[in-house]
């Protein structure tokens, strides 16, 4: 097993230099394909949280990512805040804003639970719809200037190729982070949460706390992926908070399997370069889209990787 | 006072629409423990459907108000044997995401065959202009869609308590064990649902066909409105999809009249009470 | 009937791989990326605009193509999303290698996509979104617009509801930017014209994808106003005009006018339905220009698709022509070249000689305006008067367009 693990440790290692240094070697659309993969898969790993290991489907989640993603864009249009500032404070809002939402929603459990995210996201999308003197309205916040970083660090982000190296390091930090609170006890909670609740609470654990902790971390992971991405694409707009954007992380997890945790990841790099692939020749991506995923919750229900997995296991 | 009466009507015009599309949505769920996402695209293939019979063949609007539900029926019946009898037993958000990748499909295909322009279905001559009703120039076609919603209503409601299926469904639903030690065959019975339900999503597209603008972002519009209603109503309830369907109507037909403003945000806010509140919903049972 | 859009499309791309084919020699191809809606609603438009961008390029690549290469085009869906847009523009650049870009079909859109435009450092001529902003307060020197924008569309409104006499001026219009900037710059315009005209403090503003207006037509209905002033577009204006009908919106004694009526989507769609004897307003009539390039364009669009050419059409076909053009003036295919070619320069569309403007790159372009009008021969409306706007009158000055990006 510690034979396995090292295994794995030495391979993401490998993936990581060769990621670093991708602008040396890919052809330089994929710094943009990279980029967007990282920051979709931090979204997605952060929704997992919630989705995968505390076994609760949310729907709203689009509203922490673009909650994040507008922190950053207007405080870099209104303020030029050094970068670094304005992902800690789209980490910080995110989880502010989970709190809230999350008071009311862990109360409710399976699809009621569904249904209260569903509509709280979509309350947030349609405040920043309609409120335009502050949000812009349907435009959303553009033409901001991405400056500065801060810390003390001289980085050029307007280059693609170091804004992609910087999402990186600050995907793989958070990665991390997330990573040892799901092997946490607080983690092994949770994972029990979602088989048997019942049996948890009877140990004295409070449930529902622990569910909006969950739910806290997982929305305050979610604004931070929200705040790389408004640099990323240059704009902050509705659709980061529109429910159809909530369904990605779903989809994304369903795809890489949701009981790992890199399953978000691998599930998020095979959608994106899926779709950047399918769509250069025919524009029925959306169709494709639907019968792999029919195809993955029939037969695939864990993911490609937690599907790989289970394969390894049984034959180690 | 006019246009009080005018909001009233078009409210429970809108109101007989959505409870169409919702009452398929809550049997679906009450008997096969599914949660529909594709029934928004099953009723935009109603509407599709009647513009080819009605429009592309010149066949009449009223044979299409046949042949719509039947045709949905029919696909609705392939779907459910070939995917979604797989996930009876899962959790039900499984349910979601199946039928979530079956939106993406039957989006994508209506887009393939019909093209992503825009179509129109003429209301039959019979049903078309005003009539002045309680001080107000009313469409009759408004009027139509009214009538065709309580009929629909009361005739389901005589169906699930006046006849043998009806009761075969409701028993189905409440226990799958005991129906089949009665006798009942349930894969049959669920298979029965799915297409009744989704029948009934393909006759509101083919009533919707004459007011709406057929294209292919209809069924995305209307599946989380539809949402909306059964959560207000309650989740498998008759009665509440009537209820969420007559409030979701009045909070647009008067939110849109009286507070512009709030429009967009009021049908979550009051999604969001009533889960909160009852989360079962207004007219749900309230033990599971 | 059902093939009816994919069949000349298919027969589209057969031809244009056959005079490829059949002119192309050694010669390597002068790439466009093209970013249209291609997907969910509004998908009608980025598929005009790819008709009009066909018809243009096969035209082209038959006569021996541009300083003898061929041109090719590579579509990509902006999903009406900013941010799809965005990436479709980094892929069609660094990926595909497009030498030139075109497209974007709604404002939200173009307000994203603009200001990354000079990273890409690649001319992107605008050939739909209409905000105010692509050749205003975020213009650059790469970005050009050869279609008729909002300021541009509105004040010909503003002439059209001073001309009629109506003095107390209400609005219905799709509840994001679009929406509130015509009305805005309606009451501006309107406002220097006739200073007795007065504007609702209560218009309506439902929201864009609208299913049902009908609250909407009773509020104005119950206000009487002397005339509404319709910004509603595309599959939002169909299902208002129909819900309209229903509620005898017509038959009252206001004027209406509506920005965008007569864009030829909207009129197929409704045929009858649509009333006659209101004002409606387009970016491009297929019948308002008497010379041969409008001509033959309205011609052969027919013979490919059965209906006239719409707007979008137009204005993706008038881009690929006018970036013919830009590489003919400046002999070599290379971004900054081309750039500058563009830059003041004036070229033939089936709209007549449109000249982009120094200073901000809007081209100088108006719209038409008509009344629409029962035709003998066909189940569509006409315009009946029409009326041309020239751009000089239509075009606010550069010192308000909030760009300048010098002479």
């Amino acid at each position: 097993m510690s034979r396995r693990a090292g295994l794995i440790t030495a391979l993401i290692a490998v993936i990581l230099v060769a990621l670093w240094f991708l602008p040396a070697w890919a052809p330089y659309f994929y710094i943009f394909v990279a980029a967007e993969i990282l920051i979709l898969g931090l979204f997605a790993a952060g929704f997992n949280l919630v989705f995968g290991y505390t076994g609760m489907l949310s729907l709203g989640h689009a509203a922490f990512f673009g909650f994040g993603a507008y922190v950053t864009a207007m405080l870099l249009l209104h303020f030029d805040t050094p970068l670094a500032f304005a992902l800690i404070a789209s980490l910080a809002g995110g989880g502010l804003l989970a709190l809230v939402i999350g008071f009311f929603c862990v109360r409710l459990t399976e699809v009621y639970f569904t249904m209260l995210t569903l509509a709280f996201g979509m309350m947030v999308f349609s405040v920043a719809q309609q409120w335009r003197s502050f949000t812009g309205g349907s435009d959303g916040i553009t033409g901001f200037a991405v400056g500065s970083f801060g810390l003390g660090l001289d980085l050029t982000l307007g280059n693609p190729a170091v804004y992609y190296q910087l999402t990186l390091v600050i995907v793989t930090l958070a990665g991390l982070c997330l990573y040892l609170i799901t092997i946490s006890p607080f983690g092994l909670i949770l994972r029990a949460m979602a088989e048997n609740p019942e049996r948890v609470a009877f140990t004295g654990i409070p449930v529902r706390r622990y569910r909006l902790y969950s739910f806290v971390i997982s929305g305050a992971f979610s604004g931070l992926a929200g705040g790389l991405f408004a640099p990323f694409t240059r704009v902050a707009s509705p659709e980061t908070l529109h429910w159809s954007q909530s369904a990605e992380p779903v989809l994304m997890s369903i795809l890489g399997g949701s009981a790992t945790f890199l399953g978000p990841f691998i599930g998020s790099a095979i959608f994106v370069l899926l779709e950047t692939w399918i769509t250069s020749f025919t524009d029925r991506w959306m169709l494709f889209l639907g019968i792999v995923l029919a195809l993955m919750v029939m037969y695939l229900r864990r993911g490609l990787l937690g599907t790989a997995l289970d394969r390894l296991t049984k034959r180690g | 006072m006019e246009s009080f009466i005018a909001a009233l009507m078009n409210s429970l015009a809108l109101g007989m629409l959505l409870f169409l599309i919702a009452i398929g949505l809550n049997i679906i769920f009450g008997v096969l423990n599914i949660i529909n996402f594709a029934h928004g695209a099953l009723y935009m293939l109603g509407a599709y459907i009647t513009y080819t019979v009605a429009v592309l063949t010149g066949v009449s609007f009223w044979i299409a108000l046949f042949a719509a539900p039947l045709i949905v029926a029919a696909i609705a019946v392939v779907i459910e044997r070939v995917m979604l009898h797989r996930i009876y037993d899962r959790p039900i958000t499984d349910s979601l995401l199946l039928t979530f990748a079956l939106l993406l499909i039957i989006d994508e295909t209506v887009r393939w065959i019909w093209g992503s322009t825009i179509h129109v279905v003429d209301p039959p001559a019979s049903l078309s202009g005003t009539v002045r009703l309680l001080g107000i120039q009313q469409p009759v076609y408004g009027l139509f869609v009214i009538a065709m919603g309580l009929i629909v209503g009361l005739g389901l409601w005589g169906f699930f308590s006046g006849t043998r299926a009806g009761r075969v469904m409701r028993a189905a639903a409440i226990d799958r064990k005991m129906s089949r030690l009665v006798g009942i065959d349930v894969p049959l019975v669920f298979t029965a649902v799915f297409a009744f339900g989704a029948g009934i999503a393909g006759f509101g597209g083919a009533i919707a066909a004459p007011i709406r603008a057929i294209s292919p972002a209809m069924g995305a519009n209307i599946i989380v409105e539809s949402f909306i209603v059964v959560v207000i109503g309650g989740l498998g309830s008759f009665p509440g999809a009537f209820l969420g369907a007559l409030i979701l109507g009045a909070i647009n037909g008067f939110g849109s009249r009286y507070l512009p403003e709030l429009n967009l945000v009021m049908p979550y806010i009051g999604m969001a009470l009533v889960l909160l509140l009852k989360p079962q919903g207004l007219m749900g049972r309230t033990a599971s | 009937m059902i093939t009816r859009i994919t069949t000349p499309l298919g027969a589209a791309v057969v031809g244009a791989g056959l005079t490829l084919g059949a002119t192309a020699s050694a010669q390597e191809p002068i790439s466009i990326g093209a970013i249209y809606i291609l997907s969910g609603v509004g998908s009608t438009y980025g598929e005009f605009a790819q008709n009009g961008a066909n018809l243009a390029i096969d035209e082209i690549n038959e006569d021996g193509g541009v300083l003898g290469r061929p041109l090719e085009i590579t579509f990509e869906d902006s999903q009406l999303e900013a941010q799809a847009a965005i990436q479709a523009m980094r892929k069609l650049v660094y990926q595909d290698g497009v030498d030139v870009l075109m497209g974007l079909d709604s404002s939200g859109v173009a307000t994203g996509v603009v200001p990354v435009v000079p990273e890409v450092e690649t001319p992107f001529i605008i050939t739909h979104a209409a905000t105010p902003d692509a050749t205003g307060k975020l213009c650059n020197e790469w970005t050009y617009r050869n279609s008729v924008n909002i300021p541009q569309n509105i004040k010909g409104a503003a002439i059209m509801a001073d001309e009629s006499g109506a003095n107390s001026w209400t609005t219905v219009g799709p509840d994001y930017a679009f929406g509130h900037q015509s009305w805005e710059y309606f009451q501006r315009y309107l406002g220097e014209l006739n200073p007795d005209a007065t504007f609702s403090d209560d218009p309506s503003f439902p929201a864009f994808g609208t299913e049902d207006f009908t609250p909407f037509i009773n509020t104005v209905i119950s206000n009487q106003p002397d005339g509404v002033f319709i910004s509603v577009w595309g599959s939002d204006l169909v299902n208002f005009t129909r819900q309209a009908n229903d509620l005898g919106f017509f038959d009252e004694d206001f004027e209406v006018l509506m920005s965008l009526g007569a864009a030829t989507e909207v009129l197929s769609a409704l045929g009858e339905q649509m009333p006659t004897g209101i004002t409606v307003g387009t970016r491009y009539w297929y019948g308002a220009y008497d010379n041969e390039m409008n001509k033959a364009f309205v011609e052969a669009y027919r013979e490919r698709h059965e209906t006239p050419p719409s707007y979008n059409a137009q204005n993706a076909y008038s881009a690929v022509y006018a970036y013919k053009a830009a590489i003919e003036k400046a002999g070599e295919v290379d971004k900054v070249a081309i750039r500058d070619a563009l830059k003041g320069m004036s070229y033939q569309a089936p709209m007549g000689e449109v000249r982009f403007r120094e200073g901000d790159n809007q081209a100088l372009v108006g719209p038409t305006y008509g009344v629409t009008a029962e035709d003998p021969d066909s189940e569509l409306r006409l315009l009946d008067p029409q009326r041309n706007f020239a751009a000089e009158d239509v075009t606010p000055p550069l010192s308000e367009t909030g760009c300048n990006l010098g002479g």
